[in-house]
């Protein structure tokens, strides 16, 4: 009869009990029915064959180590956070304030200029330039104790420049002054002088001028060649000036 | 304090907020879901995206576990199952199909498997535990029928008992011991076949 063997077991009790005899659950009388069984049966022997073979590959297969950033990289999906495990082993790294970047930045390009500079062969000329600048502040009249802070500001900086605006507008107003006053002075002077000598005059000067020997320089005549018809007169004439001629005094040779 | 209980404990305080109790379950089942998608999946890099994508689906639905209801390991697994499950379909595509993805469920009338796995060239002298032997039970194992596949995983990798593999595949407990009899005495046939050709 097909199923059955003359151990007593059937075969589908021989299917039913095969997972217990495969995880080792079985024992006793039953375990060496199960095995006869499977010696017997020409379905149930090599079927069950089969089933422990394929348990037996599985079972070599191990645990894989999964990738070593997966935690990481579930929780900042997840939660958002870094592990806290992880932020406890790991170093903390020093970042810099923008300050103190600024700071090194200065240092890596002046400490070489600085270096240059403090050779004993350049002590002279910065001592030199040093004194040069101080003396001329100090005759400009430039303090530095007078610098404040509120001079540069945005009013400080206007109030300077109408000041200094004022100061260069007086100065212009003063030395027109000054030569309107010199204008009329010289105006009177040639005013006050005789009139020009005539032909004859002129004549017996230059024959003394010939038989002038002695070697003097002849006397310096003072004229004025920078002027001419363009030039603003700044000082203003009277309405009804005095009839001046004005002649030059040419050297006939 | 028992598992099931520290578990139940991370699980309120992970849901009150606490971010230390929900890294405390990522490290303490990573692992875990790592292997049964890699086992499932095939390939690493499909494997840890799977496993990120189970987390981030345990994150969001925490709240809705009970734990009247069954255990967290069975929740957990239950959650990975499906997740690789749609996996499975939507790349389904994408990958060669064979026989054995378009008739899953008959595998006793079907041509053996062994008869259509490719030489992979293992060397003759390759013993049970060699790498070569683990890798090509692994190509063996993608080579089953996804309901096979999750079975055999379930019990002989993941170590779960029937009840509670029945309660994740939603299958009864008979019809799991079925697959993973088939699933067993199928990888057996496709590897004796290809040891055959090599030696």
């Amino acid at each position: 009869m097909p199923g059955e063997t003359n151990n007593g077991m059937q075969c589908n009790e021989f299917e039913a009990v095969q997972f217990d005899a495969l995880d080792q659950k079985l024992a006793g009388g039953k375990l060496e029915r199960f095995r006869a069984h499977a010696r017997a049966c020409a379905k149930c022997g090599p079927m069950f064959a089969e089933v422990e073979a394929g348990q037996h590959w599985l079972k070599t297969l191990t645990e894989v180590e999964p990738p070593a950033n997966l935690v990481n990289d579930i929780l900042a999906a997840t939660s958002g956070i870094d592990s806290y495990r992880l932020q406890a082993a790991r170093p903390v790294i020093y970042k810099p304030s923008l300050g103190e970047r600024i700071r090194e930045w200065a240092d890596s390009l002046l400490t070489p200029v600085w270096v240059t500079v403090r050779q004993p062969r350049f002590a002279m000329s910065f001592g030199m330039a040093f004194f040069s600048l101080s003396v001329a502040l100090s005759v400009a009249g430039v303090k530095p104790s007078d610098i404040k802070q509120a001079d540069l500001s945005r009013s400080g900086l206007r109030r300077t420049y109408y000041t200094t605006s004022a100061r260069v507008v007086k100065y212009y107003e003063n030395i027109r002054l000054v030569y309107e006053i010199e204008s009329r002075v010289q105006e009177l002077k040639k005013a006050t002088t005789p009139a020009e000598p005539g032909p004859k005059e002129l004549k017996e000067r230059d024959k003394n001028h010939k038989n002038n020997t002695s070697g003097d320089p002849e006397p310096r005549q003072e004229r004025n060649y920078s002027r001419d018809e363009n030039q603003p007169v700044l000082a203003s004439a009277p309405e009804d000036p005095p009839a001046v001629s004005v002649t030059t005094n040419r050297r006939f040779v | 304090m028992e598992d099931a209980q520290i578990v139940n404990g991370l699980v309120r305080r992970c849901v009150a907020g606490d971010a230390v109790a929900w890294e405390e379950i990522v490290q303490r089942y990573h692992r875990r879901v790592f292997n049964l998608c890699y086992r499932f999946a095939g390939t690493s890099n499909d494997a840890q995206d799977l496993t990120q994508e189970v987390f981030i689906k345990m994150y969001r639905t925490l709240s809705s576990y009970d734990v009247e209801r069954g255990a967290f390991m069975t929740w957990l697994t239950t959650m990975t199952r499906n997740l690789l499950v749609d996996h499975f379909r939507k790349t389904k595509q994408d990958r060669v199909t064979d026989s054995i993805d378009a008739a899953p469920s008959e595998h006793e009338d079907a041509m053996p498997l062994s008869d259509q796995i490719e030489d992979k060239g293992a060397p003759p002298d390759a013993r049970v535990q060699s790498r070569e032997t683990r890798e090509l039970v692994h190509e063996g194992l993608q080579k089953l029928s996804p309901e096979l596949r999750e079975a055999v995983i379930l019990r002989d990798l993941q170590d779960m008992d029937y009840r509670d593999i029945a309660a994740v595949l939603k299958v009864p407990e008979g019809t799991v011991k079925s697959r993973i009899n088939r699933g067993r005495a199928e990888l057996a046939r496709l590897l004796q076949r290809t040891y055959k050709q090599v030696m």
